[in-house]
């Protein structure tokens, strides 16, 4: 049963992790190990400043 | 031992089929033969190159180090520097580095047959487009993710720097338009085409609120409405055109379009991103993903045969209607994307050495992706070469060439030594759901055709093919659209940090009138080459495309120049040639095409002598042909000026990068120059290879694992 889950699992993770559904969790383990006294981005503030970056920066795409 | 024999056997099977695959794609003359062999022949290349070339140049060249910490690792603040799993990273580099480019550029070359294509993309990218990526991403990474100009300015000084910047800018102007030309070639006169992708518009601001005020983050979920929407559009396409009475409403000319593109570009540009540019980013991401795996699939379950020849007169008369010009050097420009392109340089100088776990990842992210997106070029080639040639050259001819009714098509690609019959050319356009096909110039229409067949072949048959192209269309014309309103943007950042060095507010870049301003002046670049393109009475396409494989190609050579010169300043001249040779390779590519933009007295190869013919016509009261008016021969003559004029400024600035490089690798060689190298200093690394943190350094206690 759980082994037969395997692939629909990693798909999944793999999906959750590229599409930058995870992005928001990645960066709140980090910030409470390094910055435990300082208050985290809350979800919107973040995603805001994710984008941001990456549309203002010429290497970030492709013709 | 036994072991060890088996690990070898397989490479030397893989090594036969490979070797069987080119004999016999190198050998077919006359009978056509299956696209089997082209899939074959390309794996097994890129199989051998990533296990021993790519390692070779991992392990001897780079001396890649995973006991040394990345930026990744050592400036990890969960955003921009963040240890990301291989496998994601390799998505996520792939999907930026994937465009159009390798799907426009195969099917544009195809009409020299399929195997001059061929042999470039994948030899190509083995030697040149992979390393050139690959060497890159080491050496960003090494530099805490340093741009490309950044560190053309530090690694061979500010002339060098310069020109990189400048070739940037033009690249991204000559691109845009080309790119955008592309979408007003295969929407015009497409009620149908012109309707779903006007529909992306609306679907994308829903996404983009529902993703900023409803659920910020959920990406997924807003993709999944998203796509499901984006299939009611195309569907509704084809009520529109074919039972609701509005397919007039909804046919526009190209000039119309082209208005339609300028308009949205600047709107896309001053508008926050997450209401428009964001969400059409993930739609198209997708849709790219999706489509390009479709694509592979459809091509193994259905295996088409190849109806292209291997190499047709063209490839050696230089006389192709598609685009002029002999094989060397311009099959080499035409494919850019696929082969070796300048343009992931920017991006493996960007984002992706940021996020890297160990430096010998670079290897499958750096090398494995270029591999990836050489293979999507060659899916793209083959959907060109399995349509009948007849039709192929119908669809991207130019205007002057074939006329604009089947019968005309008909006669002159049988001319050309290609018989078609006109009913043939019509009935493809009916299955297509299109009114007419003929000099649909570009390339997408023709890959949105070969496509229909590979997909209706696996799903829905005859009956769905008009479906499965439309489906085609919308997919090149999102994510070419997504590139023509990201690029516009980039474009406005550029240029506002440029003028912001002499006029202080401009730097800000969220104050509006500085906005507005660089923004309209990026658009009405691009947008002057667009309209220029579309009216053009020598056809757009045929006169822009190598301006901007030329252009594309500079900046691959800045990117080898800089590697180049790294791997001398690393000590490593022993091993310098792994750059130098695609980089001599490159210029002596650009500067040929150059000579030949600029020099040529074949007009219709040559720009200048294009502009003296037609300004003769024209002084003698007459218009020159394939212009039907004086009016167009005027126009025919400002055009080439100006792209006679950019191939000189691109040709001029190959020349100044290397020759500023060549003069810092002389002096090191030399010893008159101290060879400094810029990396960032060495760390000791926590990091595994799976992206797990340790208690003690990488490789402490059990022996060193460097270069493992």
């Amino acid at each position: 049963m759980n082994k037969a889950l395997r692939p629909v699992r990693s798909a999944w993770w793999y999906l959750k992790e590229i599409s930058g559904e995870n992005a928001y969790d990645h960066y709140l383990a980090i910030h409470t190990t390094t910055h435990p006294d300082r208050q985290p981005m809350d979800r919107g503030e973040f995603y805001r400043r994710q984008q941001d970056e990456k549309y203002n920066n010429p290497g970030s795409r492709c013709p | 031992m036994g072991n060890r024999f088996g690990r070898y056997a397989i490479w030397i099977v893989i090594a036969i089929v490979g070797a069987v695959s080119w004999g016999v794609l190198a050998l077919s003359r006359g009978e056509t033969i299956n696209a089997v062999w082209l899939l074959f022949a390309a794996l097994a290349t890129y199989a051998i190159a990533y296990r021993f070339y790519a390692r070779f140049i991992q392990r001897k060249v780079l001396e890649t180090d995973d006991t040394r910490a990345t930026p990744a690792e050592r400036l990890n603040n969960g955003q921009d520097f963040e240890p990301m799993d291989r496998r994601v990273l390799f998505g996520h580099h792939f999907a930026a580095i994937a465009g159009a480019g390798p799907l426009v550029g195969p099917v544009l070359a195809a009409q020299l047959g399929f195997l001059p294509g061929t042999f470039w993309i994948i030899f190509g990218v083995i030697l040149a487009g992979a390393v050139q990526d690959m060497t890159t991403l080491f050496f960003s990474m090494r530099r805490d993710g340093k741009s490309l100009g950044q560190m053309a300015r530090e690694e061979i000084g500010p002339v060098g720097g310069a020109a990189a910047l400048i070739a940037v800018l033009a690249i991204m102007v000559i691109l845009l338009a080309v790119l955008a030309l592309v979408v007003v070639n295969a929407l015009a006169d497409s009620p149908w085409g012109s309707f779903s992708i006007a529909m992306t518009l609306p679907i994308a601001l829903l996404m983009g609120v529902y993703l900023r005020f409803l659920r910020p983050g959920r990406v997924l979920e807003v993709s999944v409405i998203g796509v499901a929407l984006l299939f009611a559009a195309i569907i509704g396409g084809g009520y529109i055109s074919e039972a609701s009475g509005y397919a007039e409403a909804w046919t526009f000319s190209k000039t119309q379009i082209v208005w339609a593109l300028i308009a949205y570009g600047f709107i896309a540009s001053v508008l926050p991103v997450w209401l428009l540019l964001a969400p059409r980013d993930y739609l198209s991401t997708f849709m790219k993903i999706g489509t390009i795996g479709l694509l592979g699939i459809g091509i193994i379950i259905t295996l088409p045969v190849l109806q292209m020849p291997s190499t047709t007169p063209f490839a050696f008369n230089g006389q192709g209607p598609v685009f002029a010009g002999p094989l060397f050097p311009f099959v080499f420009i035409t494919i850019a994307c696929g082969a070796l392109s300048g343009f992931h340089a920017l991006i493996a100088s960007g984002t992706t050495p940021k996020l890297i776990q160990k430096e010998s990842q670079v290897r499958f992210i750096g090398y494995g992706a270029m591999l990836v997106e050489s293979f999507v070029a060659i899916m793209a080639l083959i959907a060109a070469a399995l349509l009948d040639p007849g039709i192929y050259f119908a669809m991207n001819a130019t205007a002057g060439v074939v006329g604009s009714t089947p019968e005309s098509a008909a006669t002159a690609v049988t001319n050309l030594g290609f018989a078609v019959s006109a009913e043939s050319i019509s009935n493809t356009a009916t299955n297509v759901g299109e009114s007419s096909i003929v000099s649909r110039t570009g390339g997408a229409p023709t890959l949105a055709v070969g496509m229909s067949e590979i997909f209706a072949g696996v799903i829905g048959g005859q009956a769905l093919q008009a479906f499965w192209y439309h489906f085609a269309i919308m997919f090149e014309a999102l994510f070419i659209l997504t590139t023509v309103d990201a690029g516009t943007r980039v474009g406005r950042f550029m240029l506002q940090d440029l003028i912001g060095n002499v006029y202080r507010p401009f730097a800000n870049a969220s104050w509006l009138p500085g906005n507005i301003v660089a923004s309209g002046l990026i658009v009405a670049a691009w947008g002057y080459f667009l309209y220029a393109g579309a009216t053009d009475p020598l056809g757009g396409i045929n006169q822009l495309f190598p301006l901007f494989g030329i252009a594309n190609q500079l900046l691959a050579a800045v990117a080898l120049t800089v590697g180049t010169t790294i791997l001398i300043k690393m000590g490593k001249l022993k091993y310098v040639w792994v750059t130098l040779v695609p980089l001599a390779w490159d210029a002596a590519v650009t500067l040929t095409a150059s000579w030949y933009k600029i020099f040529s007295s074949d007009p219709k190869i040559g720009f200048f002598q294009q502009r003296s013919d037609a300004l003769a016509a024209y002084n003698a009261g007459e218009v020159f042909a394939p212009a039907t008016t004086l009016e167009a021969t005027q126009q025919v003559i400002t055009n080439t000026t100006v792209q006679g004029t950019l191939s000189v400024l691109f040709a001029l600035a190959i020349l100044i990068v290397i020759a500023d490089a060549m003069r810092v690798w002389i002096g090191i060689i030399r010893g008159k120059k101290e060879p400094v190298v810029q990396e960032a200093p060495y760390e000791e690394s926590y990091l595994d290879v799976y992206g797990k943190t340790l208690e003690e350094p990488v490789g402490a206690g059990v022996g060193s694992n460097r270069n493992e």
